[in-house]
């Protein structure tokens, strides 16, 4: 799976690498809209992040760009603007998905598989972990092959665990994908434990593995063991 | 007090002392010359009655006259040696029925070696009578004074004050925030000028402040967008080492929450920044119980699980014209609010009338005047995970669409109403 990068901060840019290249993903990083123009021609992506405030233009040249060529690339815009209006502008132009800066790397990991799935399986593929099986598109969860009832909340829940093996995902950005930024973080915290216990306690039910790991003071880790 | 009155009241306060001692004055010169009058006649009198007396043989048989002026004539034993005295007496006055005052002059006579001891009174009720007169014309004076003084100087002063209440008009009508220039009337007074051009480099000055200050608070809160997406991203790989120790940890952790809690701040200055620009000038209309009833949806859990009882009384249905965003910022806020700073088992009591929505919670008594928590950052306990910019968002949206919004609290029970 090849990822581009097209963001103008070094650092940031870096991290979002890091973290995605630990995905299994091969990330390319384009600083410049000059740059990413060039990428965009020489490779194809599955996946191009783009931001919109580049030193040399808008990323939203880009995306232009990129639907003159017919490409099947999908687009995840990454910007510092959060009104409604540029996210309408941009998802209008024909990104798929726009994610506000300063975002959770897990969220945007989450956000990148999924666009991922669904461009390349028209979202009817499974997700395994172990003996979990999700079918997206019907938003089923099944144990060993057995179905089980999730609400709502269980279920984005689990598949933003699954979307994050083996990291430590914290408390907040959990809070945030779950109920956007209008909640309350400290109130959000309780909840968030109640609706892990609930969904351990349903997994553990039909003899599923006990996977969630509490990091104390940070958040938790769906482990594989 | 008005400027009119003060002045007024000025004004009688020198004028009287002064009508006072000029009406004293007059009533003491006025009786100097009277008196002065009085004693010449007196004088005349006696010459004029000498002159008869030694003309007129049957005169001399008269020893007494009340003819108006009293005339008593005395015949002696001896010389009295008096030449003439002045001297005021009280008499009965049998015309008037009444002791009046009296001036009589006192002189001795020699006539055909007799001697006489004449005595002439004059009536001084004349000169009573003209005292009393100087005074009420005084009187009349003063009233006449004090009553055109008002007349003028109220027309005065609504003329000449024309100018200065239409300056005070146009500073009551301006706002900082709106880019409108101020426009005084011309006038004709310099002092006036003088506090009009002053007042348009005072706003001048204030105006510039404002911008600039806006401009900062946008850049600043813009440009932290990026080194805390930084921090933000370089913790969460932090977190994802696997060599970190439990402390270490939970000191990212730290970092990682804090840098969380800045951006939500960023989130709520930005909101408040577009709202002082006007960005969100698109409006449709809103049926705010049906906005109500969805924004609560997200809260349900979090209700139920510090088990507070919610009351919905929807007494009218009305339409408002607002701003989609601002519209839910507005209800998400007073939500918010209404269960983070609730009691456990406390209670929600939302009302919604034709024209005012009230949303009541029991809560911890404040410390302050409620209606200070409008303000940015202020916060009614150290709760670290408030941005202390809810209520501020809340009222700054009331302030564009022109809603009265009160804040009371009555005996625990926090109270905020809405006009709209």
């Amino acid at each position: 799976m090849n990822i581009l990068i097209v963001e103008d901060e070094h650092d940031l840019a870096e991290s979002i690498i890091k973290y995605l290249s630990q995905e299994g993903y091969h990330c390319e990083w384009a600083n410049s809209f000059r740059e990413a123009s060039e990428k965009i021609h020489l490779h194809t992506y599955d996946c191009i992040l783009v931001d919109i405030n580049l030193p040399d233009g808008s990323g939203i040249k880009v995306i232009e760009r990129l639907k003159r060529v017919k490409s099947e690339s999908g687009i995840i815009i990454i910007s510092a603007r959060d009104s409604v209006e540029d996210k309408i502008i941009g998802l209008e132009i024909g990104a798929d998905d726009y994610l506000t800066k300063p975002f959770h790397l897990s969220e945007l990991n989450a956000r990148v598989k999924s666009l991922i799935r669904r461009r390349n399986f028209d979202g009817n593929n499974e997700i395994l972990f172990k003996e979990i099986t999700i079918l997206p598109q019907e938003r089923l969860v099944t144990i060993h092959g057995e179905p089980i009832k999730l609400t709502k909340k269980e279920y984005d829940l689990l598949l933003y665990f699954v979307s994050n093996p083996n990291r430590v995902i914290t408390k907040e950005s959990i809070a945030e994908h779950l109920w956007g930024d209008h909640m309350d973080m400290a109130d959000s915290f309780d909840f968030i434990y109640a609706h892990l216990k609930n969904l351990r306690k349903k997994i553990l039910e039909k003899k599923g593995g006990d996977y969630i790991q509490t990091i104390y003071g940070v958040g938790y880790k769906f482990t594989r063991f | 007090m008005k400027l009119l009155s003060l002045t007024n009241r000025y004004y009688l306060a020198s004028i009287l002392p002064i009508l006072l001692v000029g009406g004293f004055l007059a009533y003491i010169i006025l009786r100097g010359i009277i008196n002065h009058e009085f004693n010449e006649k007196l004088f005349a009198e006696k010459k004029q009655f000498i002159h008869e007396w030694h003309t007129y043989k049957n005169l001399r048989e008269t020893l007494y006259l009340n003819v108006g002026d009293k005339i008593e004539v005395k015949a002696v034993e001896y010389d009295p040696e008096i030449g003439s005295i002045l001297s005021d007496t009280i008499m009965y006055d049998s015309f008037e029925k009444k002791e009046l005052p009296y001036r009589l002059l006192k002189f001795s006579h020699k006539f055909d070696d007799r001697f006489y001891l004449v005595t002439i009174t004059k009536s001084m009720l004349p000169t009573e009578d003209l005292i009393q007169g100087v005074g009420q014309i005084i009187l009349i004076l003063i009233a006449g004074l004090v009553l055109s003084l008002g007349f003028v100087s109220r027309a005065i002063s609504k003329k000449i004050w024309t100018p200065f209440n239409n300056t005070i008009f146009s500073l009551k009508n301006y706002q900082i925030a709106t880019p409108a220039n101020i426009n005084f009337d011309k006038t004709t007074i310099d002092e006036f000028k003088e506090l009009n051009r002053v007042l348009i480099h005072m706003i001048d000055k204030s105006r510039k402040d404002y911008v600039s200050l806006k401009e900062f608070t946008e850049n600043a809160s813009h440009e932290i967008q990026t080194p805390l997406a930084i921090i933000k991203s370089k913790a969460e790989l932090l977190l994802q080492n696997g060599n970190l120790d439990q402390e270490n940890l939970e000191d990212v952790g730290k970092i990682y929450e804090a840098a969380n809690r800045l951006s939500r701040l960023k989130q709520g200055l930005t909101m408040l920044a577009k709202m002082d620009n006007n960005q969100f000038e698109e409006v449709e209309p809103i049926e705010v119980a049906e906005l109500i009833t969805s924004s609560l949806e997200n809260y349900e859990e979090l209700i139920a699980m510090k088990e507070i009882s919610l009351t919905k009384t929807y007494n009218s249905s009305p339409t408002l014209v607002l701003n989609n965003t601002l519209a839910y910022v507005l209800v998400t806020n007073l939500i918010n609010n209404a269960i983070k700073h609730n009691l456990k088992q406390g209670s929600i009591n939302i009302i919604l009338n034709n024209d005012e929505l009230i949303i009541e919670n029991p809560g911890q008594p404040l410390s302050d005047d409620p209606e200070n928590y409008f303000n940015r950052f202020k916060k009614g306990s150290a709760q670290s995970d408030s941005s202390g910019l809810g209520l501020a968002l809340i009222k700054k949206i009331c302030d564009i669409y022109d809603m009265r919004i009160s804040y009371t609290v009555n005996e625990a029970k926090h109270r905020i109403a809405i006009q709209f």
